[in-house]
């Protein structure tokens, strides 16, 4: 059964390699997709509910659902925020009949309609738990051996149920039985599912210069060469913000941040274009040289 | 000092109006124990940290609440409400917190505030997000210091956009734009509606 792929707004700026990617990782493991939901719109972020209420924003975000729906496909999302602004609503709809109703009268005004049948699935969980660790081993043709990773969930993927759900809230251990399959090593990282400040980077910058810091710092002291992420608010406050950082605090972090498709891709000895390195402020190619990765 | 009735400063009446607005109805639940504050990765740079903000909403200190910037630095990642032993979802109250600030005369106006009203504008007018033209139109309505903060930035901006991750160009605009202002102001009759 096929996933139709919402690839969510940062797929076209800041998380264009986490796109780029997790295509060609989808394609090289088999995973069927049946394209993108067609026309799909912004899923309002963490930023839309302040503006227009929480109601409002998962209305907008739900009209993705119902194209999904009319395709016949359950969803796959490679972004945090995506995914929780698309499951958690979905959930809702579980628990919930009477948002159901309120949302369907919602989406009525658009002539859409949304059956809260769908299964929303973020790309990690589908990575360990339906194509299986065992079939990333068998892809994998350059293991990463001698690697260490810091596995970085962040926040939304791993809370966007409020439940534990394919992982665990506080101490997610998912995203490392995928690094650990490829050959590298996950590290124990103590701040794996702590904040990095999200998207304040203009409104409040010094919350993220200090959370990132803290980030950055932890996965240094727990000895990791590269941080791997599936998070683009994630990715980009600790790869484009980690030289700002690394001045306020008097540290050379020099820490590689990488989306989780992009470091399984150089095991599965994939092209440069499909790696997408090309997007990568700091660079990779020094940790990643003895793997053959080539600038 | 004394407490006369009008001249105090706590209104008796502001939980119960607050309890009506979007996920409001949560307010009364904090037993103040604590556990947000300890969990919260930006209590040092609010104004009341959570416990002490519902408590200043619970004791009708109205000004104080509207003057704080506590919600505006939530960073919606949600480990207070997972954590939460009432089970309060503390990242809706303040998404309903954050509404009724902006909605409000005499609420501080925070760049929390602007950045995401900006940012609701770029979605709603084009269907995606364009980041490059967000971060401008913030800076330009932010005024003249957000500007001098805005240089500041150079450093970092420069690599994103040399590295492709800042598009200056526009993606595809949503053919359903008009579905999206038809759900988005249906789904605002309704939120009012239901409180």
């Amino acid at each position: 059964m096929a996933y139709i792929y919402y690839p969510g707004c940062a797929s076209e700026a800041t998380g264009k390699s986490n796109h780029i990617s997790f295509e060609a990782v989808a394609h090289a493991l088999g995973l069927e997709l049946a394209g993108e939901i067609p026309d799909w719109n912004c899923c309002g972020a963490t930023l839309v509910a302040n503006a227009i209420g929480d109601f409002a924003q998962m209305a907008l975000a739900c009209r993705n659902l119902a194209l999904a729906e009319k395709k016949g496909h359950d969803i796959i999302v490679a972004c945090s925020s995506c995914y929780l602004n698309l499951a958690w609503p979905n959930e809702l709809m579980r628990i919930n009949p009477e948002f159901g109703k309120k949302l369907n009268e919602a989406l009525g005004a658009a002539n859409l309609s949304y059956s809260g049948k769908l299964k929303i699935k973020h790309v990690v969980d589908v990575l360990a738990n339906e194509i299986g660790v065992e079939r990333i081993k068998e892809r994998t043709i350059k293991p990463l051996n001698g690697l260490k990773v810091a596995c970085y969930s962040g926040c939304q993927t791993v809370r966007a149920l409020r439940r534990p759900d394919f992982d665990d809230v506080e101490y997610p251990q998912v995203m490392g039985r995928i690094v650990e399959a490829v050959g590298a090593e996950a590290v124990d990282f103590p701040l794996a599912a702590r904040c990095c400040g999200g998207s304040q980077q203009f409104a409040n910058p010094e919350l993220i210069y200090d959370l990132t810091g803290k980030v950055l710092d932890s996965a240094a002291a727990a000895g990791a060469d590269v941080i791997v992420t599936t998070c683009p608010m994630c990715a980009m406050n600790t790869d484009v913000f980690q030289e700002k950082i690394g001045k306020l605090n008097k540290k050379k972090y020099k820490m590689p941040v990488l989306f989780l498709t992009q470091l399984m891709g150089v095991a599965f000895d994939l092209k440069p274009k499909d790696l997408a390195f090309g997007y990568n402020i700091v660079s990779p190619y020094g940790k990643l040289k003895k793997y053959g990765v080539k600038k | 000092m004394t407490a006369d009735k009008g001249t105090s400063r706590y209104d008796p009446t502001f939980a119960r109006e607050l309890s009506k607005m979007e996920n409001g109805e949560y307010v009364s639940q904090c037993m103040q124990c604590g556990l947000c504050v300890v969990t919260c990765p930006a209590r040092h740079l609010m104004d009341l940290q959570p416990r002490k903000y519902f408590k200043a909403i619970q004791a009708g200190d109205k000004d104080k609440v509207l003057k704080a910037n506590t919600p505006w630095l939530c960073t919606s990642c949600n480990l207070c409400t997972v954590r939460c032993p009432r089970g309060i979802p503390i990242i809706d109250f303040m998404h309903g917190m954050k509404k009724y600030l902006a909605d409000t005369k005499g609420a501080k106006v925070t760049p929390g505030a602007l950045f995401s009203k900006t940012f609701f504008d770029n979605m709603i007018s084009r269907g995606r997000l364009w980041e490059a033209f967000l971060t401008g139109m913030f800076y330009l309505k932010a005024g003249p210091k957000a500007m001098r903060d805005a240089m500041k930035m150079t450093d970092v901006a420069i690599p994103m956009v040399m590295k492709r991750r800042l598009p200056p160009l526009p993606g595809k605009a949503v053919k359903g734009k008009k579905d999206l202002k038809k759900i988005y102001k249906k789904a605002s009759a309704l939120a009012k509606e239901g409180h």
